[in-house]
């Protein structure tokens, strides 16, 4: 049983449920959209890896879906320890899910300290004129929020407009500000994962 | 919450979140309630330290205890054995890629009113001041003994049947003296009284080794702890359930198990809603009349802003205190977790003394290991009865799990859970199961 330190950068997705996070986290694992829209399709979602290459480098993004849990109860805390950038989600053709962002905002700031917070207008397809949520609106927004959002993005998963874009841009920004912490993080600050170590993969899965 | 369940899981303390897990991976419908609005229940980790003042009534913390934010204080000590059951139920459920861990820099047992190192090899033994230098060659024969011993091969049984001869006769077969026999059964097999003496010592073989072990697998100690605390294990195991379809509602008082023919729960009410189940699964809290009191253990916090005294500085500890060494039947179990967990502000520590209640004065109990700690900056005392159900829940289909006593350990938490889990479904939890699907997950 190896120490193994993780090298992956966390990103959570955050926002209202029926936002579209799974859809989301569905587009960058296997780039599919279904529009079913019940409590199954969100199923067995957890985290997926993607390596991004930026310029000489190579980041892994590890995006984690939150498990529906918002639906009726909060999140847990535990969901956004250890990440280091989260997608604040919500729905440009629902207004609500845009006006309690700062609940989301808190959440992440108060659990995720130092995680990048990204903004993410999702399902630009059903956007009428003049549109549900004025841009000034989401510029308005982010003034408010202290200029904690780093970027903010447009997106449709259903039909793939700007995803692929949007993850670039993410594991972009944190290239650049993590390049020092990135060379810094050593075992000292941060603990370990256990990991099962080779000889007892092979060992049976009885408890005793 | 008007709909119909397999099963409601009352508490999100960390054994209803592992039979959550464990169910919701079954594929039942499961839904989980907490009165509460933060998850763990008595497991929790409370943030932030403000909120545990207010909890003991004590008044707000100055602002020498730094950011309130950077403490997550456990109502419960426990550290986990780096080769345990609970570790192993991490790693088949998957749950482990939700925490991380450091190693417990150091085990200590108390001796003749000072602390020393658990020696815990040969070469430690040999450096260790709790035995004199013959006592030394003696023990390390039977940590030799110990290590080469395979329970399905008797020709390392040397002459020495360990499924019918008691523990006694292992230690006299190798002269260990009864201050070696007290660290080794206490501070090793990690006992809490003498009774193992009597016992077959398999049981206690099987323990030192696991201790060993577990030693083996990180270094310094064998004990692990999660960074942000134990009130990360509860919340994992939740994640797991979400993830597999279970629904969580907290901040919902639950008002009335409803009975059905032959006293068979049907669901709960809370408020007029009622949500209809098959079985219901929860802590002692939820059913105060099928419940009974089995004792009482007393739990004290402390604040403090140095390590402790003869630790090397160590930034974790555990320190066992042998019950004989303070005339008493159970043993003091202080531990120590600090900043670099993310538990406490910038050098601040928390220790935590505990044990079983034996007298009408628990405080006076814990002195000799709260004298251990030096000077403590804020004490929060709590002493908590501890509960067993009435019976095992066939009949009602209402499954009880034990409150977490100042005995109860990781191990017996498993062991309870998986015991729950078969009671209640009739069949063994099938591990296998949940690291295929999650394997496939992952491809
Ligand atoms: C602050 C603190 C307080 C503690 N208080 C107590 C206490 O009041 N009473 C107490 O008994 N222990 C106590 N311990 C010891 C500790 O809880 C357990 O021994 C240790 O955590 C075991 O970890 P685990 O459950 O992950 O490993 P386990 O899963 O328990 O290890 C697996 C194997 O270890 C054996 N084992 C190890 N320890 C024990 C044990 N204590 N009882 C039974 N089987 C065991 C089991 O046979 C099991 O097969 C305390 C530890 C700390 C740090
Ligand atoms: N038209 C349109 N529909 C979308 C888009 N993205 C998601 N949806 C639909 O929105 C609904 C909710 O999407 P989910 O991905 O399940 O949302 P979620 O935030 O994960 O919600 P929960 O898991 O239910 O909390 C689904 O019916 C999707 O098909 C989009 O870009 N355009
Ligand atoms: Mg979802």
């Amino acid at each position: 049983m190896a120490m193994v330190k993780v090298p992956e950068q966390k990103v959570i997705l955050c926002g209202e449920y029926g936002v579209g996070k799974s859809s989301i986290f569905r587009r960058f694992t296997n780039n599919t959209f279904v529009t079913a829209t019940d409590r199954k399709s969100t199923l067995g979602l957890d985290n997926f890896d993607k390596i991004y290459r930026i310029g000489d480098r190579n980041i892994k993004l590890q995006l984690w879906d939150t498990g529906g849990m918002e639906r009726v109860a909060s999140i847990t805390s535990s969901y956004y320890k250890f990440s280091e950038a989260a997608i604040l989600v919500f729905s440009l053709d629902n207004p609500s899910s845009f006006h309690t962002l700062s609940q989301h905002l808190l959440d992440i700031v108060t659990y995720a300290e130092t995680a990048k917070i990204f903004l993410c207008g999702n399902k630009t397809d059903l956007v009428t004129e003049p549109p549900q949520i004025s841009d000034a609106e989401i510029e308005s927004f982010c003034e408010q929020c202290h200029s904690l959002i780093t970027n903010t993005y447009r997106i449709s998963c259903k039909t793939n407009e700007g995803i692929e874009e949007m993850f670039t841009d993410i594991a972009y920004q944190l290239v650049n500000s993590n390049r020092a912490r990135l060379e810094l993080q050593s075992m000292e600050k941060h603990g370990f994962k256990i990991t099962q170590s080779t000889e007892e993969l092979s060992d049976d899965s009885c408890l005793c | 919450m008007d709909e119909e369940y397999d099963a409601i899981v009352l508490g999100t303390g960390l054994k209803e979140c592992i039979i959550s897990g464990m169910l919701s991976v079954s594929g039942k419908k499961v839904l989980h309630v907490d009165r509460n609005k933060y998850y763990g229940g008595e497991s929790a980790s409370i943030c932030p330290l403000e909120e545990l003042f207010t909890k003991f009534g004590a008044n707000a913390p100055d602002e020498s205890y730094g950011r309130g934010r950077d403490w997550n204080v456990d109502l419960i000590p426990k550290f986990l054995m780096a080769n345990g059951s609970l570790v192993k139920l991490l790693i088949h459920t998957g749950v482990t890629r939700y925490l991380e861990f450091k190693s417990v820099e150091g085990s200590y047992v108390f001796k003749g009113g000072k602390i020393a190192k658990v020696p815990v090899d040969q070469k430690e033994a040999l450096a260790s001041d709790l035995m004199g230098m013959f006592e030394k060659r003696r023990f390390r024969n039977f940590l030799t003994y110990v290590q080469d011993f395979m329970q399905d091969d008797p020709k390392t049984w040397k002459d020495f049947d360990p499924t019918t001869q008691n523990m006694t006769a292992l230690y006299e077969k190798f002269g260990l003296d009864k201050n070696t026999q007290d660290f080794t059964g206490h501070a090793l097999a990690l006992y809490r009284d003498d009774d193992y003496l009597n016992r077959p010592a398999l049981d206690t073989i099987t323990r030192i080794k696991l201790y060993s072990d577990s030693l083996a697998k990180y270094g310094k100690s064998p004990y692990l702890y999660p960074m942000y605390g134990l009130g990360e294990l509860p919340q994992g195991f939740a994640r797991l359930s979400a993830i597999y379809g279970g629904t969580y509602m907290l901040d919902k008082p639950i008002d009335e198990i409803v009975l059905g023919e032959g006293g068979r729960a049907v669901g709960v009410r809370s408020g007029n809603e009622i949500a209809k189940c098959k079985q219901i699964y929860c802590d002692p809290t939820y059913v105060p009349d099928r419940v009974r009191k089995k004792g009482k253990v007393i739990r004290c916090i402390c604040l403090l802003d140095h390590p402790i005294s003869n630790t090397k500085d160590a930034l974790s500890t555990q320190i066992i205190i042998p019950q004989k060494q303070v005339g008493r039947n159970s043993d003091i179990y202080v531990s120590l977790v600090s900043h670099t967990h993310q538990v406490a502000a910038k050098g601040w520590f928390i220790g935590m003394v505990s044990t079983t209640v034996e007298t009408d004065n628990p405080e006076n109990e814990i002195k000799p290991g709260l004298d251990l700690l030096g000077p403590v900056r804020q004490k929060f005392v709590s002493v908590s009865d501890y509960y067993e159900p009435i019976d095992d829940g066939l009949q009602s289909q209402i499954f009880i799990s034990q409150s977490y006593d100042a005995t109860s350990h990781f191990e017996s938490t498993c062991l309870d859970v998986l015991d729950i889990f078969k009671r209640g479904t009739g069949e063994e939890f099938d591990f296998s199961k949940i690291k295929r699907d999650l394997d496939l997950e992952e491809q």
